[in-house]
């Protein structure tokens, strides 16, 4: 695993929205192979929303070719609602960029057969080969999507409860009302996030912070559940200085020197690349 | 140009919102339809997204102004009728079709007082006209006959006359064919070139069986506006209560405020807290029918109510020189600047302002925002004709009249049904 840490959130959006863009390019996605890419909600990533758009405003990248997934979805909440996921990421995201609507994938909170949707999707992402990266957040208990503390590690797209933390959390978005909250979820397991290729974590914010430390300097534990990270090949977590305030100094000191170090290998393995002596650059550590 | 799905995204833009606002925000339309969509219904229901996109320049898109007092412009007066129909509909033609320069989509053509038996066929012409490349004429604003002589302005006095018949005295004057004797018009698309086109009466509810008149008035989902009356306070509260809707041309053609009785401007001070109804009112904010003080006056009394109109005349042009030109009945107007009189009087004969003026005059004399402004040309004559969901709005489903203006308020382009109309070259 790798941790990356910039001075604040909106130089975390910049670094992760330069690296997404530099894995689609390097990916050179096209109709027959498209890059399938993993995306949250929530206000972490806006960050690195903003700069993805700006990216595809400047010609630099495009997500003609891209097919996304999202993590999750509320039950029961109109699909116009202004806090459905749905208006979420047309608002920060798709209305700003290229991506055609067809190769936007969503789970519907709304459908009759909530577990026959939950299958469908998992066979949709299966469909176009897996996920290449998925970006993710995280919650202040450490919940993935909403594998909320105690969800399997071992979990798949499915119906989930809400937990009370998160209801309480989530209140500002409905006029403080909690009785409004949806109380279920449809989203993504932990295992749907393992399974792709690669994984990328915005986390910032102090509020984030004792969520970070248990998720990289503890054990896989089902109750902070983005530690099961730790049994990904490829993980990534770009964190703002707030959000490191309980990790160790070592902790911090020994990532900072890796990303010195995964900057010179992957220039060698660019270079590889170019003389077509290697095709995969995975993370080092 | 044209985009291969039909659809448009205007993007880098500021867009009126009907709070008054502006706000950063992509709006997109379907040219075909010449509606307004709703942008995340159409990417995630009908799984598209506009193929055409257009960048505004960080400019204003408004919905297209509406005048709903409008007596004429480039050359035809909608109160003059010789009898030929087609000579009529050319003039309507030419309105309709000019002054989308001015970033009118919508208006509702005024007619003065007139000889008694030229309503019937008038009216019957002004029934909702537009063109796809044109402005949209919503049907009539009838001022007088049935208002006070003391008040008449540049109405003639031999036409003028009570309503002694209630009802019966107005469908006498303006044909009965004319007053819609249902709702149904409310419901039919106003662009059906069939419909029944009574929109506003403007009338005095002092003279002589007028307040009768306004129960059945507003029952037909027509608006009844207060003007061209010297109504007390008390008299015009009654109406208001009937159901009088709108004041025309505030403070022009009625008493002025006196502490004592307001007058019919009084109506703005009635306590919201009452349930007092308070009408919308109209301004004509060329700095002249009213002074800028007297419009931050009214505004700030009752914002939620203000609609800004131009009362133009029909030498309304904006491409017309100062000086003396023809009107009717042998009579001339002066014009210099903004100013119009009756020759060889001081009587102000209507006003030559065009409505984006208005627009910028009425954000600088009040100090509101431009957002705020272009509300008073758009959303409130809307609400005020019971047509906010389709016209002087973005709503999704909205007929896409759009006007894009600079960010000091000057008309760059019009759009008319999801087609661009005009061009500031």
């Amino acid at each position: 695993m790798r941790l990356i840490i910039r001075d604040n959130a909106a130089n975390v959006g910049e670094y992760i929205g330069d690296y997404i863009a530099k894995r689609i390019n390097d990916f050179e996605p096209t109709p027959e192979k498209p890059f399938v890419l993993g995306l949250p909600t929530g206000s972490s990533p806006i960050p690195t929303y903003k700069h993805l758009i700006k990216l595809v405003k400047e010609g630099k990248l495009s997500f003609k070719n891209v097919v996304t997934f999202n993590m999750d979805e509320y039950v029961g909440l109109p699909r116009d609602h202004s806090e459905s996921y749905h208006t979420f990421m047309f608002r920060e995201f798709f209305s700003h960029i290229d991506i055609p609507p067809s190769q936007v994938n969503i789970l519907d909170g709304n459908a009759k057969d909530l577990i026959g949707e939950c299958n469908a999707y998992e066979a949709r992402i299966k469909a176009h080969g897996g996920i290449e990266l998925f970006l993710g957040g995280i919650g202040e208990d450490g919940h993935i999507a909403f594998n909320e503390p105690g969800s399997s590690l071992a979990s798949r797209t499915r119906i989930k409860t809400l937990a009370y933390d998160t209801i309480l959390a989530n209140a500002r978005f409905f006029n403080n009302d909690i009785a409004a909250v949806p109380r279920m979820a449809l989203t993504v397991g932990v295992a749907t996030v393992l399974d792709a290729r690669e994984v990328v974590v915005v986390v910032t914010g102090q509020r984030k912070a004792l969520a970070l430390s248990k998720a990289i300097e503890e054990g896989v534990n089902h109750l902070w559940t983005l530690s099961a990270l730790q049994m990904h090949p490829w993980a990534l977590i770009v964190a703002d200085e707030d959000a490191t305030a309980e990790l160790h100094v070592k902790t911090v000191k020994y990532f900072k020197s890796i990303e010195r170090v995964q900057d010179e290998v992957e220039e060698m393995h660019a270079k590889l690349r170019a003389e077509g002596k290697s095709d995969q650059v995975g993370s080092m550590e | 140009m044209a985009s291969s799905n039909g659809l448009i995204c205007f993007t880098n833009c500021l867009l009126p919102l009907e709070d008054g606002s502006l706000v950063e925000r992509d709006l997109w339309i379907d040219e075909r339809r010449g509606v307004i969509l709703d942008a995340q219904r159409t990417f995630f229901l009908q799984r598209e997204r506009p193929d055409r996109v257009i960048d505004l320049g960080g400019n204003i898109l408004s919905p297209g102004f509406m005048d709903i007092q409008i007596n004429g412009a480039y050359g035809f007066d909608f109160s003059v009728y010789d009898g030929d129909d087609e000579a009529y509909r050319q003039g309507m033609q030419t309105v309709a079709e000019k002054i989308v320069e001015t970033g009118v989509t919508s208006l509702v053509p005024t007619i003065i007082t007139q000889e008694r038996s030229l309503y019937p066929q008038i009216l019957h012409l002004l029934r909702p006209f537009s063109l796809p490349h044109s402005a949209t004429l919503l049907g009539w604003h009838a001022e007088g006959p049935f208002i006070q002589l003391a008040k008449r302005g540049a109405h003639a006095p031999q036409f003028l006359v009570p309503a002694h018949e209630r009802f019966a005295s107005f469908e006498a004057v303006y044909g009965a064919q004319n007053l819609a004797d249902q709702e149904d018009w409310l419901m039919a698309d106003g662009t059906a070139p069939d419909t029944v086109g009574v929109r506003i009466i403007t009338a005095a509810p002092e003279i002589d069986g007028v307040m009768a008149t306004v129960p059945e008035v507003v029952q037909r989902g027509v608006v009844f506006s207060i003007g061209h009356s010297i109504a007390s306070t008390d008299i015009a509260t009654q109406a208001a209560y009937h159901g009088a809707r709108l004041i025309t041309h505030l403070f022009n053609a009625m008493p002025q405020l006196h502490h004592r009785d307001p007058s019919i401007i009084g109506l703005l001070g009635a306590s919201p807290h009452l349930s007092t109804p308070r009408p919308f009112y109209e301004l004509i904010v060329d700095g002249i029918h009213s002074h800028p003080n007297s419009v931050r006056l009214a505004y700030t009394a009752y914002p939620e109510g203000c609609i800004l109109i131009t009362d133009a005349m029909k030498i309304l042009d904006p491409h017309l020189k100062d000086g003396v030109h023809e009107w009717r009945d042998g009579k001339r107007f002066v014009k210099e600047g903004d100013k119009l009189y009756l020759e060889g009087t001081d009587t102000l004969a209507g006003s030559v302002v065009t409505l984006d003026k208005c627009v910028r005059n009425f954000s600088r004399f009040t100090g509101c925002s431009l957002g705020e402004a272009i509300k008073c040309a758009t959303y409130n004559p809307a609400r005020c004709l019971g047509i906010e969901n389709r016209k002087g709005t973005l709503r999704a489903g909205a007929d896409a009249d759009l006007v894009v203006l600079s960010r000091q308020g000057d008309v760059l382009s019009t759009w008319v049904r999801g087609k661009e109309v005009w061009t500031r070259n």
